[in-house]
This record gives C-alpha cells, structure tokens and sequence, in this order.
C-alpha cells in the first residue's frame, strides 16, 4: 500500500514518502511515533530526545525548512515533506562553516546539544545574516546545553555568521 | 504512547464531521506542540487525531479589511504572527508577546487555533487576544458563531466550544486609540511559562478613562475578567492613586491558585504590582504618540 495522501480511513500504520536530506524514503510509520523515533529507524542518531517536551532543541530537525523539534512532530506527518537532519549539512567525512565554527571555538564539551544548536544556527543565519548578541541569546533560548558551553557557542554563531560561504549555502544545499 | 488513527482530512467541513462525536478520544491536532505532551504523560489517550494540517492552505492568512478588523486564520504559527507586517501594524502586542512565548521551535509549529483551544490557563495569548477585545470564529456542524476570546474559558483546560466545533479563525478590531499592554512574570527562566500574565487595553477621553479592559491569566484556574478593579478605573482620570487602587482591588478580586511557579499569597501580591505597572506602562505610551 503506497499513501501519499492521509485520507479519513483508518489507519494505524502508513507508509509515508518524504524526502530525507535530499533523498526520497519511504517507510511504515505507526501513529503513535515521533520523527526522532522515526529518524533512529533510519540510522541517523543527530536530531536526539532528550526532553521530550520541546525545550531542549536536542531533537531539531528542518521541516520544509523550518526547525522543529522532532520530539513533538508526529512522524506520519512529514509524508511529502522535505526533511533535513544534521548529517545532511555536508558530504560524508567534511564540515559545513556552522560545525567547523563550532570546533573552532570548542563550543561544546560532550557534544550532546550540539547537532540541535548547529540546525538552530542555520535558521538563524537565514534569518539574521548578521545577528547581534541579543539576537542570538533569544534565538538559541530554547536550546539547552548541560555542559554550559554557552559563551563559546555564541561566539561560534558569530564566526559562522563571519564565514557563512554565500547566502544560499544553507541547511540542505549540499544533499 | 500508543497507537491511535491519525486522519488528515482536506477542508473544515470534512474536519468537523470527524470531529462530530461524543467520544472525548477524538480531537483536533494542528501544531501537535501542547496535545503531543499531553500524549507522552498519558492524560490523553487518543483513539483518533483530526489534523487540521492540510486545512493551513485556506486558514492560515492574516487579512484586513476595510473596517480596519485585522482576521488572523487559526491555521497560522505563531512565528508568522510574530513576523507578520500587517500584525505589527495593527495590533503591535502582539509580535511584542511572541518573542517571550516558549522558543522558535514551538512558535514555528504552534497555531493560533491551538493556542487558544488549548485552555491551559498559563498560556498568553488568551489575555492579550481578550484585551484587545477579539473574538473567535467557530465554525461547526450547525454552522458559525464568533465568541468573544473573554468568555472563550469554561474551567481550567475547558473552554465552550462545542461538540464538532472548530476554531476557524480569530478577529481583531481595530484599536480605535487604546493602548495595551501585556506584562508576564516568570519565576524560573526569562522565556519560561508565567507566574501570572495581567493584560491591559486603556483608551482615554476628555481627560478619563473611558475604555478600560483588564485581565489575568496564569496565577488563575482560567483567565479571568478583573470587572471590579475595570469598574474602579472606568470614568475617572488615571492618577497614580486610582491605579494603586486598582491594583489592590484586583488583588482582592482574583482567586489565584498555588503551583510550582509560587504560593497563592506571593501572586497576590504580584497582581496588585503588575495590575498597577501594566495600568502605568499603558498610560505611558498613550501620552508618548
Ligand atoms: C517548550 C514549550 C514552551 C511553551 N511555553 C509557552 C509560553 O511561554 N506561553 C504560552 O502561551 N504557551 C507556551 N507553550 C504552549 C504553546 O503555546 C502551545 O503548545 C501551542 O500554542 C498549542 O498550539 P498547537 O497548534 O501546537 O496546538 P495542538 O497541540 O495541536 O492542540 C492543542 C489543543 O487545541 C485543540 N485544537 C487545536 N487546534 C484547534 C482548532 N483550530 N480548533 C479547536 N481546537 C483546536 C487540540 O485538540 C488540543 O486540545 C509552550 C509549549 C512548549 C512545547
Ligand atoms: S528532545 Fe525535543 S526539544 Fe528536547
Ligand atoms: S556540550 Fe554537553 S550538553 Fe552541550
């Protein structure tokens, strides 16, 4: 059964089709599961849950190009979405400028957090090319970082913003 | 969190008739932001979600019309009010209120129909959008009916809508001249959920307020009307004293709760605080324009 269209008949399980980091998948789907849960089927570990509740940002991932949180996205609604996921920003073994700024700078220690603040960066960088402090605290407030990495990750936003290659080299222009 | 259908029909008709029945498991799903928390903890426990997702197309705009009415479909995020030229315009509280609810995530996927149908007593927009005297466009099987956003709460997470009823969109009249003000006291972290949200509309004539609308969410089972402290200040001319006054009397008039966000005598005291700064603030930028 191939549904690319939810109708009103019942269904528990669907086989959905979207486009995973330029790559068009389909999978079966229970209702019940969230799109990091969906993401970990399909062996990729980036976008994590963390809390659960859409506070954290661990789980962001880019939704027809706009940040989520996975943890609160039902999976069988992103059928005939455009889905991008930290592992999708550049070629296997290199680093986009938003990862290499976050070396750079060390703005992480364990590393937990930091797919979430990379995706969250690009959305940013959209956004605001060039963001004040301000402008970046309120933007990343919604992601947490336990090793309170926090004055380096705004600092690698900064550098990003810095060495952003050119405005249309963003999430998803490398799949 | 198990298994449940999830249906995802094409227009508000074919929403409402899924939506048409006694059985309290089946509910609407637009940004999926408060229902899915409410899913993972186990207070709800689906048998079929309704998502009003692909309704966005045709309830998502946000118009004018020539009445100066601002329509604000239920279907559209709240980062686009937030973003939204013609909102900040004609009702600035509003993209003002957005940069301190949740985070951009949330924002990005939760809808102003959510928003309101959601009944959470913590939540903002249901004292701004009453402030600023909206109403709500219901649409459901015997038709459409606009409740004003003030009456829109039954009881904590209750509102009146009725069996198969949908929030279609929300209608904002023009502000004639009123300033309003939102003031939202968090107790934990600056984006955090508040403590008490007290909003506030003021319009002036002939030296007394005339327009006088005041309410407050958060420290109460549900939003709440503050009529003795709107009658208090109606008529008269707004001198620091009168808005003490107001501020106590409110204080006296509201029954707060006590939760995780501070005791029941902590937020009556931050009532008659905020009540007097929000009263202030409006008063302020009135005599600024
Ligand atoms: C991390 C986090 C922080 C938050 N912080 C704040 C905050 O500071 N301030 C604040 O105000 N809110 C806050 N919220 C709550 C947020 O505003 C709500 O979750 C959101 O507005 C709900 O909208 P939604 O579209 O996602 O609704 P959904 O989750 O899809 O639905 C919510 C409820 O409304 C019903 N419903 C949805 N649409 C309609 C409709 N059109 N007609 C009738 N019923 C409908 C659903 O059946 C459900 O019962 C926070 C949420 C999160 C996750
Ligand atoms: S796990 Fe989704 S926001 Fe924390
Ligand atoms: S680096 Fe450890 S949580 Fe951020």
């Amino acid at each position: 059964m191939v549904c690319n269209d939810m109708n009103d008949k019942a269904a528990v399980v669907r086989r959905i089709r979207f486009r995973l980091n330029g790559r068009q998948r389909e999978a079966q789907v229970a209702s019940h599961e969230n799109l990091v849960d969906l993401l970990v089927r399909l062996d990729l570990f980036g976008a994590r849950e963390s809390c659960g509740q859409g506070l954290c940002g661990c789980c962001t991932v880019l939704v027809d190009d706009i940040a989520v949180s996975g943890c609160l996205t039902l999976a069988q609604l992103v059928d005939g979405c455009e889905v991008h996921t930290v592992e999708g920003l550049a070629e296997k073994g290199k680093l986009d400028f938003v990862q290499q700024a976050f070396i750079d700078e060390g703005a992480f220690q364990c590393g937990f957090c930091t797919p979430g603040f990379v995706m969250m960066t690009h959305e940013l960088l959209k956004r605001i090319p060039e963001p004040s402090e301000p402008e970046i605290r309120e933007y990343l407030s919604g992601n947490l970082c336990r090793c309170a990495a926090y004055p380096e990750i705004i600092r690698a936003v900064q550098t990003a913003a810095r060495n952003r290659p050119d405005p249309a080299g963003v999430a998803g222009e490398h799949a | 969190m198990r298994g449940f259908e999830l249906v995802r029909p094409a227009t508000l008709e074919e929403a409402i008739r899924l939506l048409d029945t006694d059985d309290p498991t089946v509910r609407p799903l637009s940004g999926g932001t408060a229902i899915m928390q409410m899913m993972k903890t186990g207070i709800f426990k689906p048998s079929r979600l309704v998502s009003l997702s692909s309704l966005a197309g045709d309830h998502s705009a946000i118009t004018l019309d020539d009445k100066g009415f601002l329509s604000i479909g239920a279907m559209t995020t709240l980062a686009a009010v937030e973003h939204s030229q013609v909102v900040l315009q004609h009702a600035p509280l509003l993209p003002k209120v957005m940069k301190r609810l949740a985070n951009v995530r949330v924002r990005n996927a939760a809808t102003v129909g959510g928003a309101l149908a959601h009944g959470d007593p913590h939540m903002d927009l249901p004292p701004v959008l009453a402030a600023l005297d909206a109403e709500v466009i219901a649409q459901g099987p015997g038709g459409q009916r606009r409740i004003p956003v003030a009456d829109l709460y039954a009881g904590y997470f209750e509102t009146v809508l009725q069996r198969g009823e949908i929030i279609a969109s929300v209608s904002v009249p023009p502000r004639n001249g009123c300033n309003s003000v939102y003031r939202k006291t968090t107790t934990r972290t600056a984006d955090d959920w508040p403590a008490l949200g007290v909003a506030t509309s003021l319009g002036r004539g002939e030296g007394v307020l005339q327009h006088v609308r005041l309410f407050a969410s958060a420290a109460t089972e549900r939003m709440t009307r503050l009529g003795s402290a709107e009658a208090h200040l109606r008529g008269n001319r707004p001198e620091a004293k009168l808005l003490e006054e107001a501020g106590r009397i409110a204080a006296q008039e509201v029954e707060v709760i006590d939760d995780a966000h501070g005791s029941a005598a902590y937020k009556v005291a931050l009532v008659a605080v905020q009540v007097r700064r929000a009263l202030h603030e409006a008063l302020q930028q009135g005599s600024e324009q």
